[in-house]
């Protein structure tokens, strides 16, 4: 178990930058999500910090060690992809006892530690079938074991509930997050999906254009966003001028509707049902929409009625 | 449908039968199946050109002939080929399988002829001679004696594939006189190819392969067909103790009469001094008039086969004691390459 | 329903199939046992065993074959995996290169290789210009000669099919195996090979195939001192003729490939069950 730090990592393509001056911590035992809309360059950097590439300038540090200039397998990583990578050839028990053979671990401990991890990803049972005999969801569990069997340094995951059906995957979060907890390994994780990252992670860090936007704890980034462009990609944002003439952003957990005269006057183009909440589009005089989120008790309001919109001017966060 | 097809073809049968017999021996056109390359020009030129002068009868000629083809075309039962190329032995396999027919030598009513070129089942028609031949500049063997003794006469050898072309040689290098060669004495000719068979480089299964292989010096001797080194100036050659055979031409069984009257016609082309002496113009190999050498131009007479002064130096292929010992020693020259 | 009258779409294809390809070989192969009037024998497989040279020479194409396809093997796969390498445009022009030869015919290629392999070709002029050797060094007339042109012109058979196995490995699954901590040799023998083993059975068991059934390579690049089967069939069918001995070799050469084949089969699957 180890630390992760980033100084200045860069990657460039030419003149492109797929990642660009990247600095990062990440103590021991967390789980931080590198977040971002595709092309932001977060699985390059996954792939800089695994070792399958290099910076063109900066330094990688894990548990201390400068592993900049290290080959992949002299990293010590457990990597996790989105498209598993089991090797077809070999049974279930085969794949996770691959990375202990190259370790030189055989004989009786090695199979009880695969027969351990397995278990751990509940497959015990499952050992001598193929992987292309597994389900999506199986497979991605046998990839997980083979990744942490070894007990590696830190734990990389690359998309790994990307391919997998919305159900499978709220199940295999929380799996995920177990698992981690349990064996307290300092994980990182990339992904498109925000939930995911607000779900899963100690903290997340938002990238775009291969720069980091924001490194916080997710309800910081979600209600104080460092940019506009954070603001946007977690959640939805409604954006509002403040007095000062500066910009602000209201989450829609955070606007309030009334029957009175108490705000804004507003008109209700659309009411969506989300279980618990409902997520209403509101019309403000001047041409300014809202979107507010509100408990459901029974009773909506309905698309045309008129309603009063206001919010605590600390829900506000100043943006640029 | 049918019943029209059949009452079509049982009124057309008598109406051909018909037309056959006026057209009796009268068959415009017939097909050969010859050895091709230059010989077929020969052919041609030598007496496929002049029948149809004289007669206006075509003959179509195809290549290569090989006794699995002749084999093939007759127990399919096809009657379209009526005249096949075959070797002295071959002739004899095939006669002995019935894959030819009688030769009718009353209606071919032949010119003079050598007596082996006169076969009850084939027309010898070109008489062909495997010699010694040697790259210029190289120590020149006088007969196989010479030409199998590889510490006189240094040098790569190129032998053919063939046990019926290597071993008569191999039994001359060992002291037997040419006219003793038959039956041969098969061990002693192994035993003597045995001690040379380090020299021979390349066994030759296309004629072509000798003289290529001695203009790139990859061999210095060769025992190889007289008529692809015989006119180059690079190679030097000797008739003594060559092998003269004939390629002779068969008709293939079960051949039409019409077909056969047409062929008959064509061997009597054949038997013609001055037809053979055309041939002679566009390959070095013989026909089998005794006259002929008058008709040949008198500088050129030591390229032939069969001019009298390679004639008596060279033994005649015996292709009975072939066809008769011709796959034991097969085996026995399977076993000898395997030992090469 | 549906099966029946697919059948009947297929039915002429497969009439033509039996009548053109399947009749003759079949009869091919029964006049090993049938003799004109006598009816069944087996007595040209006696001979064939009063003869072993008959079945040395078979041993012989065997042996030759094995050889061609370990060649193959030695050359084919660095020259597919280096080719797995390249831009998508550098493979294009690789494939047509390695594919070139089947546009050549095969006694063009063959007698290039005197050229270039004789005693006065290109490489022994360049072999003793450069002072290396004093002699001409004998690639030809020999198992060499034999072995080189026939690696030549099989090679295709193998490395096409390598090649199409070797870009079908996702990427991921080398570099997955790299961060797992395996070193390059490691994850060549454990990951790369096996998952080329498939496509490198089937191309070497076609090579081997074909290499039983050379005729122009060896007779000519061996010099005749390289007896193979088919030579020995043109032999036997051609000159003296003995089609029932033949068919009786041929009938062996058939079964002793077909057993090849049903091992590979075997092996196949097992690998992948």
């Amino acid at each position: 178990m180890s630390d992760i730090r980033l100084e200045g990592v860069t990657r460039r393509y030419g003149t492109f930058a797929a990642a660009d001056q990247v600095d990062l911590s990440v103590t021991q035992g967390e789980f931080v999500t590198i977040l971002g809309p595709s092309g932001s360059g977060k699985t390059t950097l996954l792939s800089l910090i695994a070792g399958l590439n290099r910076p063109t300038s900066g330094r990688i540090f894990i548990g201390g060690r400068d592993v900049t200039n290290a080959t992949a397998q002299e990293r010590n990583i457990g990597l996790v992809f989105q498209s598993y990578a089991l090797f077809p050839h070999m049974t279930v028990l085969q794949n996770v006892l691959f990375p202990l053979g190259v370790r030189r671990i055989g004989g009786a401990e090695a199979d009880r530690l695969a027969r351990d991890a397995l278990k751990l990803v509940r497959l015990d049972g499952l050992e001598n079938r193929r992987p292309s005999q597994l389900s999506g969801g199986q497979q991605q569990r046998v990839a997980l074991a083979r990744a942490v069997v070894f007990k590696p340094d830190i734990l990389l995951l690359d998309e790994p509930l990307g391919a997998l059906d919305r159900k499978l995957r709220e199940e295999l979060q929380v799996e995920l997050k177990q698992l981690q907890r349990t064996l307290g390994v300092t994980t990182l994780l990339v992904t498109h999906d925000q939930e995911e990252a607000l779900s899963l992670s100690d903290r997340i860090m938002v990238l775009d254009k291969g720069r980091t936007q924001q490194v916080a704890a997710p309800t910081e980034a979600y209600l104080k966003p460092a940019n506009r462009f954070v603001a946007e990609f977690l959640g939805i944002a409604n954006f509002v001028s403040l007095p000062d003439g500066r910009q602000g952003v209201v989450r829609p957990e955070r606007v309030r509707l009334s029957a009175g005269e108490q705000g804004k006057s507003a008109r209700v183009v659309e009411a969506i049902y989300l279980g618990q909440m409902v997520r209403y589009h509101l019309a403000l005089d001047g041409n300014q929409t809202v979107v507010a989120a509100v408990p459901f008790l029974g009773t909506a309001h309905a698309p045309g009625e008129r309603v009063s919109v206001s919010w605590e001017s600390a829900d506000v966060w100043p943006v640029t | 449908m049918k019943r029209r097809t059949f009452v079509g073809g049982a009124a057309a049968l008598p109406a051909m039968s018909l037309l056959s017999g006026t057209a009796r021996a009268q068959s415009k056109e017939i097909r050969m199946i010859e050895s091709g390359g230059a010989s077929g020009e020969s052919i041609q030129k030598g007496y496929i050109d002049p029948l149809f002068q004289k007669t206006g009868i075509k003959v179509v000629r195809e290549s290569p002939s090989s006794l699995g083809k002749l084999r093939a075309l007759v127990e399919s039962g096809q009657t379209s080929t009526t005249l096949f190329e075959l070797g002295s032995g071959v002739v004899l396999q095939a006669k002995k399988l019935g894959l030819i027919e009688k030769v009718d030598w009353a209606a071919v009513s032949p010119a003079a002829m050598f007596p082996e070129a006169k076969d009850e089942y084939g027309f010898g028609y070109q008489y062909f001679s495997t010699i010694m031949a040697w790259r210029k500049g190289v120590k020149e063997p006088k007969n196989f004696t010479e030409f199998f003794d590889t510490k006189a006469f240094p040098g790569k050898r190129c032998l053919p594939d063939y046990p019926h072309y290597c071993l008569p040689f191999a039994l001359q290098a060992a002291g037997v006189p040419i006219d003793k060669l038959f039956p041969l004495d098969v061990d002693t000719a192994f035993k003597k190819l045995n001690e040379i068979k380090k020299d021979v480089a390349v066994w030759w299964k296309a004629g072509a392969q000798p003289p290529q292989l001695m203009k790139d010096n990859e061999v210095q001797y060769s025992i190889c067909w007289s008529g692809r080194v015989v006119g180059d100036p690079a190679f030097g050659l000797s008739f003594a103790g060559g092998k003269a055979d004939l390629s002779f031409i068969c008709v293939v069984k079960g051949s039409k009469p019409d077909d056969k009257a047409a062929a008959w016609k064509l061997m009597h082309e054949m038997s013609l001094p001055e037809n053979q002496a055309k041939a002679a113009e566009v390959i070095s190999y013989t026909g089998p008039s005794p006259d002929l050498d008058a008709l040949l131009p008198k500088d050129k007479l030591w390229q032939f086969p069969t001019s009298k002064q390679n004639k008596d130096v060279q033994y005649f292929e015996n292709a009975q004691w072939w066809a008769d010992n011709g796959e034991a020693v097969n085996k026995k020259w399977e076993a000898f390459k395997l030992s090469l | 329903m549906t099966r029946s009258s697919g059948f009947s779409f297929i039915a002429p294809l497969l009439v033509l199939m039996v009548v053109a390809f399947n009749a003759p070989i079949v009869y091919m192969l029964g006049l090993a046992f049938w003799e004109k009037g006598r009816g069944f024998t087996l007595e040209h497989y006696e001979g064939l065993a009063e003869a072993p040279v008959y079945l040395r020479v078979l041993g012989n194409t065997m042996r030759i074959a094995l050889i061609a396809t370990l060649a193959n093997i030695v050359i084919g796969y660095p020259l597919a995996h280096w080719m797995r390498g390249l831009g998508s445009r550098g493979r294009m022009i690789a494939i047509a290169l390695v594919v070139l030869p089947f546009w050549v015919s095969i006694l063009v290629r063959t007698y290039a290789w005197i050229v270039v392999l004789g005693n006065g070709g290109i490489v022994n002029r360049a072999l003793q210009w450069s002072g290396l050797t004093d002699a001409p060094v004998s690639f030809l007339y020999n198992e060499l000669g034999v072995t080189i042109g026939m690696a030549n012109v099989l090679l295709p058979f193998l490395v096409l099919p390598l090649f199409a196995a070797m870009i079908r490995i996702d990427d991921r699954l080398l570099q997955a195996a790299a961060s797992l901590g395996a070193p390059p040799r490691t994850i060549f023998w454990k990951v790369y090979f096996p998952l080329t083993l498939p496509a490198l059975a089937a191309g070497a068991l076609l090579v081997f195939i074909l290499c039983l059934g050379f005729y122009v390579t060896p007779a000519i690049l061996g010099g005749g001192r390289v007896p193979m089967i088919s030579n020995l069939l043109d032999t036997l069918i051609n000159q003296i003729p003995r089609w029932e001995q033949a068919s009786a070799i041929s009938t062996i050469l058939l079964i002793v490939t077909l057993l090849i084949f049903a091992a590979y089969r075997r092996l196949d699957r097992k690998a992948s069950a």
